[in-house]
């Protein structure tokens, strides 16, 4: 358990303990002290326990190890360590090149405005679907993948502006920042997850 | 007066159980770490803690009002 969790867990007790000393003596709130400690527990207390306990679980959802909590996510999480640099998505990983912590939703978040936002929404539907739906097998995107979520890291950096096959074309750099030319489904970076191709593949026993 | 303050206590009380319930619901749900903790922190746990608070304030303004009315 990391330590902002323990010291949340340990503010709740705090508050908790305080609640249930007033719910047991209301009356203590009949003096001026009283009505102060009451604001503070019954009003404050929870309001800052509920505002850090969404934060926190807020973060805690961007985790990898929070995606791939579910089963249906298990093949991607595999993916992931797939030993061969072609794989898109295991080449980001294992090479840092998003957090390895945060994987999943660095590239799969909106980097759009309210996307943050946006992504707990979907999160809320992949929850939804999970146990009342039917979900996709195997598992597909909402809407096509947006270059904007690519470019939010590579724009502007050397070997994507000046790299070869990219430069080859002078067409093509304009095409792919307005999304009219996709990075994954033009045939360029086509292998990502591929998780039907696991059984195929060798895996690197990496960290 | 006496009735105003027991009715006073009484929602005091009922405000302290939903707070105490919706934080060990919070509780709970930062010790699971599943997708459907963070489901359950956000509408039960939020929806308890929502409610305690806001039969708190309710307890405040409604007490002041019968006592000003006596």
């Amino acid at each position: 358990m990391h330590f902002p969790t323990v010291w949340l867990l340990s503010l709740i007790a705090f508050s908790v303990a305080l609640i249930g000393v007033l719910a047991a003596w209301p009356g203590l709130t009949a003096t001026r002290r009283g009505k102060i400690l009451a604001f503070l527990v019954l009003f404050l207390l929870p309001l800052l326990c509920m505002a850090m306990g969404v934060s926190s679980e807020f973060e805690r959802s961007k985790t990898t190890s929070f995606c791939l909590s579910c089963h249906i996510m298990a093949s991607h999480g595999r993916s992931l360590y797939v030993d061969d640099s072609t794989y898109l998505a295991a080449a980001h990983f294992q090479n840092h090149r998003v957090p390895a912590d945060q994987a999943c939703y660095t590239c799969h978040t909106n980097y759009a405005m309210f996307g943050g936002f946006r992504a707990k929404l979907n999160g809320l539907h992949h929850v939804y679907v999970q146990y009342f739906g039917k979900p996709h097998d195997p598992i597909v995107l909402y809407e096509p993948y947006n270059n904007r979520e690519c470019l939010h890291c590579h724009l502007g950096a050397r070997s994507f502006e000046e790299g070869a096959v990219h430069t080859a074309d002078p067409d093509l750099l304009p095409a792919v920042k307005a999304n009219k030319v996709s990075c994954l489904s033009s045939g360029c970076h086509d292998v990502v997850h591929n998780v039907g191709q696991l059984n195929n593949v060798k895996f690197w026993k990496g960290d | 007066m006496t009735a105003a303050i027991n009715e006073l206590e009484k929602r005091l009380r009922l405000a302290g159980m939903l707070l105490i319930i919706g934080l060990l619901v919070e509780a709970v749900c930062l010790l699971w770490a599943r997708p459907l903790a963070f489901i359950l922190l956000v509408v039960a746990g939020g929806l308890l803690c929502i409610s305690g608070i806001a039969v708190y304030l309710y307890s405040l303004v409604s007490v002041d009002q019968a006592a000003s009315e006596r």
